[in-house]
């Protein structure tokens, strides 16, 4: 199979990144493992703050428009097929689990986004526990009620957001747990716990999950006090990091940077790694908010359009400079900054290495 | 925390087996990967790659940024047999996608 660009990962910063060389005539290939389209927006009822030009609203409903807008140009998705290795000449082996093929193309994307870090304590394995993305899939998209009564281990605005849609969907949240002793939430989500009678323990951890098979109490240690809690559902919400293994394959340079999840790979200004023609966009090349996933979608589909000789028009030129205005606005400070450093020392880096060639 | 605590859940490897290798020497979760089979298992180091590596750091004081993920082989997911031996035209049998991985990666990291 060929292609002009072959995008791994159909969520949000894939399918951003697909739109500009989409409506500018480049034929478009994206791979997804999963039955359809959209990524984590699919389970996300959360309303969502998004770059100028969307409305705020749902990933479930971002999901579906973000792809309808796909329909009109050149555009293949090959859901339920899953990269599982390259060619020395550099095609991509994917499976739809039935048969392996390659996909050559000029230029590849690879938005794989985030999976979640796990937190281990004892009796973690039991059936019961699980990460708090994954209580949120069996609710909005399995519409499966993940537990009667849960613990929330791990403090940030994701889990926050999740909790409450346990809570409105009738999960009774006894406790969020935290270890250290401040919580970086918003505002209003300590109203919404507070009005919704949640508490938040600092301090605090959990010591043992019990039960025979399965989850029934937890033991927690709060300030030195042991506290037991009937629950058959634990929620670890321990942050996200970026998914590296088609990375790795291909042999891009690696770097960590714990203000952006942790590994990732190096990049320059046009989000290409240190292996030519295969770029990076959304939480795998930094872990951010939705906007920003977006715009370094956004940012990449454009920039692989200005490297074209073809398609770098003054419009294209333009959306660039707006893009990167806005992502500069939508990120917070760190991650900005170490997102900044990253660019700067990998392009340093790779003059540094052009020069004594 | 309690050593008997499972760390990764495919191989049901705990703390103490890891802490155990990381005092014969191991320094690295490919280390620890060879000596106990910790990461070996389905999800290919996918959950217990960074609970091992905060255990190499809480027990060595490494920093993060030397401790290098895990290397990952091809297929990246589970594939069945049946689907890399019926491929299409372009490839011709099972070998072609092992011996044409990029073998490279591996030897490097296998030298260190």
């Amino acid at each position: 199979m060929e292609t002009d660009l072959l995008i791994i990962g159909g969520g949000p910063a894939g399918l951003s990144a697909a739109y500009e060389p989409a409506r500018h005539g480049l034929k478009v290939t994206i791979v997804d493992e999963s039955l359809r389209l959209g990524g984590q927006l699919n389970q996300q009822s959360q309303v969502l703050d998004l770059p100028s030009g969307f409305a705020k609203q749902t990933g479930m409903k971002l999901s579906q428009f973000l792809q309808d807008r796909l329909l009109n140009y050149d555009v293949d998705l090959l859901t339920k097929c899953t990269m599982i290795g390259t060619y020395k000449d550099g095609r991509i082996g994917v499976t739809d689990g039935n048969t392996t093929f390659s996909i050559r193309s000029q230029k590849t994307i690879i938005t794989t986004g985030a999976a979640e870090d796990s937190i281990s304590f004892p009796g973690w394995t039991l059936p019961g526990v699980m990460t708090i993305g994954a209580a949120q899939i069996l609710l909005n998209r399995e519409k499966v009620l993940p537990g009667k009564k849960a613990i929330v281990l791990g403090t940030n605005n994701l889990a926050f957001e999740i909790t409450k849609q346990l809570n409105e969907s009738g999960v009774e949240v006894i406790a969020i747990i935290e270890k250290e002793s401040t919580v970086d939430v918003d505002a209003d989500n300590i109203a919404y716990l507070k009005q919704a009678n949640i508490p938040i323990y600092v301090n605090t951890s959990i010591t043992r999950a019990r039960g025979p098979g399965e989850v029934e109490k937890v033991l927690i240690d709060n300030n030195g006090t042991e506290v037991a809690f009937d629950v058959d559902l634990v929620c670890i919400a321990g942050g996200l990091f970026p998914i590296l293994e088609p990375f790795q394959v291909l042999g891009c340079e690696l770097i960590y940077l714990s203000e952006l999840g942790g590994w990732l790979p190096k990049y320059d200004t046009n989000f290409e790694t240190s292996i030519p023609n295969t770029y990076v966009a959304g939480n795998a090349a930094g872990i951010t908010a939705m906007k920003a996933i977006m715009l370094t979608g956004d940012l990449v589909g454009i920039s692989i359009l200005d490297s074209l000789e073809n398609y770098n028009s003054d419009y294209v030129k333009k959306r660039k400079d707006s893009l990167w205005t806005e992502l500069a606005k939508a990120e917070q400070p760190e991650v900005w900054s170490a997102r900044l450093s990253l660019i700067k020392e990998f392009e340093l880096e790779r003059k540094y290495v052009t020069s004594n060639r | 925390m309690d050593k008997s605590t499972i760390v990764c859940r495919c191989e049901e490897i705990n703390v103490d087996e890891i802490e155990t290798v990381i005092k014969m020497g191991a320094t690295t979760f490919d280390d620890i990967k060879r000596l106990t089979r910790c990461g070996m298992g389905p999800c290919q180091a996918k959950v217990c790659m960074n609970l091992v590596n905060r255990i190499i750091h809480d027990n060595t004081d490494k920093p993060f940024s030397d401790l290098t993920p895990a290397n990952m082989r091809m297929p990246l997911k589970l594939t069945r047999i049946s689907a890399l031996a019926s491929s299409d035209q372009t490839i011709t049998s099972v070998t072609s996608v092992f011996d044409e991985s990029l073998q490279e990666v591996g030897e490097t990291n296998r030298e260190e």
